[in-house]
């Protein structure tokens, strides 16, 4: 019997764990964003019929306060533990490991379909803010900055999860810690930041919001396409980390020989 | 099919098995590894089964290292210990998955799990999640899974725990099933009457070393130093005074209408008494081996590097 190709065990492992996403925390992840989305479609309705316009820069605040400072962060920190995460923690990975199968392909395909069902609801988001009011020219960009933020933190965290023990933690101090404090260090620090690569991808906010508002000290003017493949990259990498982890790492019966 | 080469595993400072060194011979049967909690036994079937490296010395399966060695894990199945399974997934679908991680696809695929529910009884509730399954049911997925790929080496630890008098009687009619169908399964436990049950060819573990290799009788055979209890029932007192003559024997004390002896090398005495008996010269009714059989000799190895 021939071991199966990592594609194959991807593949496998993605349609596996499928199901789980429909689950409590799939449903969670769902929420985060569904809910301030739908409030905001709530009010922007009632302002309608009050006869009152839908406000871009309101779109926008919502946009990158709420969903890409606050949401997107928490998606990642709650559904990343789901992935092979989990399957340590409530030790069924020696199932996995004691398989034909490469250890590295494992992590991406316990991702991808929290991947999946994140970016779906993160499009659903971008285009219930359209129909808040948002600029029809930048729907693609925020669309693109959201499903490629996301798809490179859930990574970060798939690989901090299997670096540190307390790895959500680890991801809360980068998200809320590292990020804000991003404005006040010198520029070139800012391309170390999902926010930059948002805001290059989604447009700048630059003419509707206050500069204390801004993201960093400058400008934000990396091309879009850039900043794209630089959130793909990223997130390939941290997958592909977080495999070799896996792959280098002991795992027995009782799961704690990859801790840390 | 299986070696171990001074092969030892730590958990950092503390040592899960002490170098130890054996070999099993390829083509079916049942090895028991019987030890205590915390003997070392679910630290050696890690190093078999591919999930640690050694810490130190060599560990060879089918000729090869198996820790992430698909060539090993693609001959190789593994039924960990524990009610550990993903919750909240439905066991064929779960199957599935799992045949399809072991090189399995298209009809071979759905025929493997199949054959694999069939085998364990499980064909008709396959399509119930984990949550919705019973402890036993549960039991059967985790053997299924294990079976999908006809390994032609099964490890199993602790798989009777938490099972019911039926399914472990099940599950052992399911082993020695397999065991006569040329499966070579490695069975662990710390409850001795199981492993009897199951086969004679027992490894003993005891605080990470391997204390003996082999069968009962062969093991008990290395324990000269232990006299084996015998319990003669007739007229205790011509017993004891025949008894008392042989060199073998190392205690006695007397019971009611019985004399309980200690001996060294029944196998020496036996015949003698035997004679004795025949020819008339000891009242013997009955005699009963008392320790002969696994609890005995997992008693006196144990007491003995406690």
């Amino acid at each position: 019997m021939n071991a199966p190709s990592p594609l194959a065990t991807v593949r496998a492992t993605a349609m596996g764990y499928a199901p789980r996403v429909m689950q409590g925390r799939g449903w969670v992840v769902a929420g985060l964003l569904a809910v301030p989305v739908g409030l905001s479609l709530v009010i922007s309705m009632v302002a309608r019929i009050k006869g009152m316009d839908g406000d871009p820069a309101e779109v926008l605040r919502i946009f990158h306060e709420v969903l890409v400072k606050m949401m997107l962060p928490i998606m990642a920190l709650v559904a990343a533990p789901a992935g092979i995460r989990e399957d340590l923690e409530q030790r069924t990975l020696p199932l996995l490991l004691v398989r034909p199968a490469p250890a590295w392909a494992l992590p991406l395909g316990k991702g991808l379909p929290w991947f999946v069902w994140g970016a779906a609801w993160l499009v659903l988001a971008a285009l219930g803010l359209q129909a808040v009011g948002g600029d029809p020219s930048l729907l693609l960009g925020r669309i693109a900055a959201l499903v490629g933020a996301w798809w490179g933190e859930l990574a970060l965290m798939t690989l901090v999860g299997l670096l540190f023990k307390r790895g959500t933690l680890w991801g809360a101090l980068y998200f809320f810690i590292w990020e804000p404090l991003v404005r006040i260090f010198p520029p070139f620090l800012q391309r170390l930041t999902f926010t930059h690569h948002i805001e290059s991808l989604a447009g700048s906010r630059a003419a509707q919001v206050q500069t204390h508002q801004l993201l960093a000290q400058e400008q934000v003017s990396t091309h879009p396409a850039v900043a794209l493949l630089a959130l793909l990259a990223f997130g390939i990498i941290c997958w592909a980390l977080a495999g070799w982890k896996l792959h280098r790492t002991p795992v027995g019966l009782a799961g704690s020989e990859a801790e840390g | 099919m299986i070696s171990l080469d001074r092969a030892s595993l730590r958990y950092g400072p503390i040592l899960g098995l002490s170098p130890t060194t054996f070999h099993l011979p390829d083509g079916g049967g049942i090895t028991g590894l019987l030890g205590p909690n915390g003997a070392g036994k679910s630290s050696l079937l890690q190093l078999l089964s591919g999930l640690l490296p050694p810490s130190g010395g060599e560990v060879k399966v089918f000729g090869q290292p198996p820790f992430r060695n698909p060539e090993v894990l693609a001959r190789l199945g593994m039924v960990p210990e524990g009610d550990r399974l993903p919750m909240g997934l439905r066991a064929d679908r779960w199957l599935r998955m799992m045949g399809e991680l072991s090189g399995l696809s298209g009809e071979d695929l759905g025929a493997a799990v199949a054959r694999s529910l069939e085998t364990v009884g499980m064909a008709d509730r396959a399509h119930l999640t984990f949550t919705r399954m019973s402890k036993g049911m549960r039991q059967r997925i985790r053997l299924a899974q294990a079976l999908l790929h006809n390994p032609q080496l099964l490890i199993l630890d602790e798989p009777f725990n938490g099972l019911d008098p039926e399914a472990r009687l099940t599950l052992m009619a399911l082993l020695r099933d397999l065991a006569a169908r040329g499966t070579r399964i490695l069975v662990s436990s710390h409850i001795l009457g199981e492993i009897a049950q199951l086969t004679d060819r027992i490894l003993l573990l005891f605080r990470g070393r391997l204390l003996a290799e082999g069968t009962v009788t062969e093991i008990r055979q290395l324990l000269d130093r232990h006299p084996v209890e015998l319990r003669l029932t007739g007229e205790a007192q011509v017993l004891a005074r025949w008894a008392v003559e042989q060199p073998e024997l190392a205690a006695l004390r007397m019971e009611e209408g019985a004399v309980v002896l200690s001996i060294r090398s029944p196998r020496d005495l036996l015949p003698r008494l035997q004679k004795a008996a025949a020819e008339g010269g000891v009242p013997l009714e009955s005699l009963d081996p008392l320790d002969l059989n696994l609890d005995a000799v997992f008693q006196y190895l144990t007491k003995d590097h406690a």
